[in-house]
């Protein structure tokens, strides 16, 4: 079987990579296939419930639920796509390198990123777009910053795995440089693990940015986001409950989708979850990469 | 180890486990305090990047508190004036050390906006965060730990299948929609429950703990699904080890191999995850307050970060900081207790 068939086998991923296409279908797309204008108001039919004209009903202005909720796919996701890129290219190379330091290069390194992982997301992504701008921008900046210990962990601890294979080993007794080693052995074996964690990174960012959305910060209204949408419906819960619903249903299933294409991609790649290597050392049960590194911690973000 | 090689096959243990910087100290001092003295360390370390974080923060943003403080109409020589008075014009090791130094006292200094001092306003928001996280916590481990003992002890059963669906579902649902729900659910449609606001505990058990129930629930939803399928994952995997089979020719019942034996093992992987979820339970906490309305910290650092109130916003992370540290400590307790080994491993 290749790698594709693989990767795909369980029914269960199949379904997930389908929503995932839809999803980024909609988010290339941005508002082009939504039924009515997303933002055009029509107060005299508010809060109606779903009708033929408005297959999931309208909100507190009237607005069209469904439009919203297809308008608001293309900020949250290219907000998370930014977010995880972001994550990666600052947690992947120093995780790898980290694996190849001195003692006490090593230690510091280390408690900079327990440092990071003590701040909570979400407080230190309010406390940024407070400092700096409250914009997209920013709170995508403070997430990725945020998102990089979680690929800084994970790249280190499969490194250290393959560096202590004797292949590596013995390129080293011919004299290659550190450098040489990572290109050649480390990068192309650290990469499956990596993919897992970038699909489970990109459900989180989807919590995390939705959040802050829903928190205000980010995405000005009256532009749709799923995380504003809720927002907003929230303080009509009283009138009808039934339009905040869809925001929060679009979310969760983005995020099963990518957690299940994460699965997928761990099956179906040969990605660690966990252990290492033929001849590593096996990792403690209690240790922190190994967990991170296991199939749980994905989905924690927000 | 020689700078500029790669030594091969010893690198599998992090740092702090083969001595680190502070690895002389193995010699010196006994088992026990030699590892007491390396988590303070460690601990300390953690504590001032992370202070310096939150500092820098402040110190490289753009706000500039003089000229919003004193108006439209101020002219540069009142601004500089004022920043002086403030301490502003300092250096950054400078003001870092005179803000920490303070806040070690309890003095976290003053809102540039309401003029109420930081301390005040975090002592009032602090036990409602304490609260909804503390009840969450309870909740999460109440439901998480019963659930994953029931599916690790029925591998491939019907109980396990079911509650691997309800825990994978459950963790993909965004906090505040969860939130939502149960606000529609029993305080819109059934009216059991208050879905806003918050009633210190001196007013009375239950009026404090019916305010709590709704957002402690949606906080705990998550939580409770991450410690049940690792939970259920590791002891399915102690339930393979060689001392189970020991015991159970020993004749031991298979409660107490579980209870006494097993379990104890299984456990310390949910302790550490538990101590990685607090921080994101801090952060969703925020959250969570904007939906019940309750006066919290993130409350708090919410609207000063609209107001750029920048004493406000590093006291609200610096206390949150501090718990997750605090939280850390006992984590690292508990797991020494779980498994005595690793307590061993470094005498």
């Amino acid at each position: 079987m290749s790698a594709t068939r693989r990767v795909f086998a369980a029914p269960s991923t199949k379904v997930a990579a389908f929503v995932l296409l839809v999803v980024l279908l909609l988010t290339i797309t941005g508002g082009l296939f939504a039924p009515h204008d997303p933002l055009a108001q029509d107060v005299p039919n508010q809060f109606k419930g779903p009708t033929s004209g408005h297959l999931l009903g309208t909100d507190y202005l009237g607005r069209d639920t469904l439009s919203r909720l297809i308008a608001g796919t293309r900020v949250t996701i290219l907000g998370s796509f930014a977010t995880v890129a972001l994550g990666f290219l600052l947690g992947v190379l120093p995780g790898i390198i980290s694996a190849f330091l001195g003692r006490t290069s090593e230690f510091f390194v280390m408690r900079f990123i327990d440092s990071l992982l003590t701040l909570p997301i979400i407080v230190l992504a309010v406390a940024a777009t407070g400092l700096f701008s409250n914009g997209t921008g920013a709170v995508v900046i403070a997430v990725g910053v945020l998102l990089a210990p979680r690929f800084f962990r994970i790249a280190r601890a499969e490194t250290l795995g393959f560096a202590s294979e004797q292949y590596v080993e013995a390129a080293q007794l011919f004299g290659a440089s550190r450098f040489w080693v990572i290109r050649r052995h480390i990068w192309s074996k650290v990469l499956p693990t990596l993919a897992v964690t970038s699909a489970t990174s990109l459900g989180s960012a989807v919590l995390a940015l939705s959040s802050l959305d829903f928190l205000g910060i980010g995405v000005k209204a009256p532009a749709p986001s799923w995380g504003g949408m809720l927002a907003s419906d929230v303080q009509y819960l009283y009138q009808d409950w039934s339009a905040a619903i869809w925001p929060g249903l679009a979310i969760a299933i983005t995020v099963w989708a990518c957690n299940a294409v994460a699965d997928g991609l761990r099956d179906g790649l040969g990605a660690h979850a966990g252990g290492h290597g033929a001849t590593g050392e096996q990792a403690p049960a209690h240790d922190l990469d190994s967990l991170l590194t296991s199939e749980l911690a994905g989905a924690q973000g927000a | 180890m020689e700078a500029g090689r790669i030594s091969i096959g010893t690198r599998t243990t992090p740092s702090y486990e083969r001595g680190g910087p502070f690895g002389f100290m193995r010699g010196i001092a006994p088992a026990v305090s030699g590892r007491v003295l390396r988590l303070v360390l460690s601990t300390l370390t953690v504590a001032l990047f992370s202070t310096l974080l939150i500092f820098a923060l402040a110190y490289f943003s753009p706000s500039n508190p003089a000229a919003t403080k004193l108006g439209e109409n101020a002219t540069p020589q009142a601004i500089a004036h004022l920043n002086h008075v403030m301490g502003l014009d300092r250096g950054f090791f400078a003001q870092y050390f005179s803000w920490i130094g303070n806040a070690i006292h309890g003095d976290l200094g003053v809102s540039w906006f309401s003029g109420v001092p930081v301390g005040t306003s975090i002592k009032t928001g602090l036990p409602v965060d304490l609260s909804v996280t503390g009840v969450a916590l309870v909740m999460a481990l109440l439901m998480g730990i019963p659930a994953g003992i029931v599916a690790g002890t029925r591998r491939g059963g019907f109980l396990d299948r079911g509650i691997n669906a309800i825990s994978s579902t459950a963790i993909t649902l965004p906090v505040f929609w969860i939130g939502m729900v149960l606000v529609i659910v029993f305080a819109v449609k059934a009216k059991w429950l208050p879905a806003t606001g918050y009633v210190p505990p001196s007013a009375g058990l239950w009026p404090w703990l019916s305010h709590l129930l709704l957002p402690a629930f949606a906080l705990a939803v998550n939580v409770a699904a991450v410690v049940a399928r690792l939970l259920r994952n590791s002891l399915v995997a102690a339930l393979d080890e060689n001392f189970v089979v020991g015991a159970t020719v020993r004749g031991l019942s298979p409660r107490r191999i579980l209870y006494r034996h097993v379990l104890r093992n299984a456990l310390a992987p949910t302790v550490t995850i538990i101590g990685l979820e607090i921080p994101q339970l801090l952060g969703a906490a925020v959250v969570t307050e904007a939906l019940f309305a309750l006066p919290g910290l993130g409350q708090l650092a919410l609207t000063a970060a609209q107001e750029h109130d920048l004493p406000v916003i590093q006291g609200v992370l610096l206390v949150m900081v501090a718990i997750v540290l605090v939280c850390n400590l006992a984590i690292d307790g508990l797991l020494g207790w779980l498994r005595p080994a690793t307590r061993r491993k470094h005498s």
